[in-house]
């Protein structure tokens, strides 16, 4: 069975088995549906045997936090193999073979199915578009007046608590996508935020779109003050927001003028602060003006 | 010395900042903010052997100062560099 989903306006295709078990993974995705299957960005395949990939060559090991997946990355034939695993310690979960522009890949499940098809479809559309204007980022996001508020920060720094600050104190706030939204430059230079089917722990799936407000990198401290950030500064925040392989030229090149674009245009703000109403709202008054 | 490979010079507006994108430096987690001289000195000596002399040459055939400036200069970014760690003697 084939379907067609579309995020953040880059269409994708999806193919597993009939009546496959992994079909009940995809349901954070159905309001993503969709029937056009015109000019896909990748598309992506379930196999149950992926080929003999003896003589792969490592390239690297990439591991951004002990509790974050850890991905090996081997080129074999001149195509990538990928090996993904939840944590640092954890065995491999799943395989995934896709050409070097990122737009057909083959994977094979060997453990969780949820861990695995997530993981798998968030690498495919992260680095098929890193060229496109586009940036699948880390970040809670909040809308307000019609307008989308992104929280960045380190895990455990309290993004998903700022924005259930923001919802419970301030009238009007809604949830966009608590973990996972996508970020894009529009041609006209509009910047947006899109939902999407991946959103950490809440289930907050929605196929809606805004203009950014404004971009705030959190911080945990003892105080609430808050600050606009230099051009540096919002750039290197931003930077450890998104994940893409730097060292494959094209791709940094992309992510880095998607990024600079973004920096240069939308407003980037420091918040220092206590999980609290006042934080909530010393946040909203300054930067939605 | 030279500088180190694995670093990509990007320009941000009107600023640059270095950042850390190749594999030989896949466990560097910082960037080096740099205004427009040191990012004119590190284009040009990118990639090749070079010290504090060819950094105040650079300088004196780039802009219009006395050489004791522009020695003192390469000096001082000579010393930010290495402290950077985004050089190394070769």
């Amino acid at each position: 069975m084939k379907k067609i989903y579309q995020v953040a306006g880059h269409r994708f295709s999806v193919v597993m088995p009939d009546s496959h078990l992994a079909w009940g993974e995809m349901t954070p995705y159905e309001p993503f549906l969709v029937e056009n299957d015109n000019d896909l960005a990748f598309s992506i395949e379930m196999v149950d045997a992926l080929p003999d990939t003896s003589g792969k060559h490592k390239i690297t090991v990439s591991c951004e936090a002990p509790d974050a997946p850890r991905i090996v990355l081997y080129d074999w034939n001149g195509i990538w193999l990928m090996e993904i695993a939840p944590t640092s310690e954890a065995p491999m979960r799943v395989c995934l073979l896709v050409d070097k522009a990122f737009k057909k890949a083959q994977f094979r499940v060997l453990g969780s199915l949820r861990f695995s098809i997530g993981t798998v479809m968030m690498l495919m559309f992260a680095f098929s578009t890193a060229q496109k204007s586009t940036l699948l980022m880390h970040s809670s996001v909040t809308v307000k007046d019609g307008k989308g508020y992104l929280f960045l920060g380190k895990s455990g720094t309290g993004k998903s608590t700022h924005s259930r600050l923001w919802i419970g104190n301030i009238p009007g706030c809604e949830l966009l996508n608590d973990d996972n939204p996508v970020l894009r430059v529009m041609d006209d230079g509009e910047v947006r935020v899109y939902g999407s089917p991946w959103s950490g722990k809440t289930p907050c799936y929605r196929n809606l779109d805004y203009p950014v407000g404004a971009i705030v990198n959190l911080k945990q401290a003892k105080a609430n003050t808050i600050r606009q950030l230099s051009l540096v500064e919002a750039y290197a925040a931003m930077y450890v927001s998104f994940s893409g392989y730097r060292f494959i030229k094209e791709m940094a090149d992309g992510l880095h003028a998607t990024n600079e674009r973004i920096v240069t245009s939308v407003p980037c703000f420091g918040l220092d602060c206590l999980p609290n109403a006042e934080a909530a709202w010393l946040c909203y008054n300054n930067v939605s003006k | 010395m030279r500088t180190k490979k694995g670093f990509n010079l990007r320009t941000l507006g009107n600023e640059f900042v270095l950042t850390a994108e190749g594999l030989e430096v896949s466990d560097v987690n910082k960037m080096v903010s740099m205004n427009a001289s040191a990012a004119f000195l590190w284009k040009e000596v990118e990639g090749k052997d070079f010290d504090a002399e060819t950094l105040t040459g650079l300088l004196l055939g780039e802009y219009d100062i006395d050489r004791e400036v522009a020695e003192k200069d390469a000096a001082r970014l000579v010393r930010t560099w290495k402290e950077a760690n985004i050089v190394e003697d070769y």
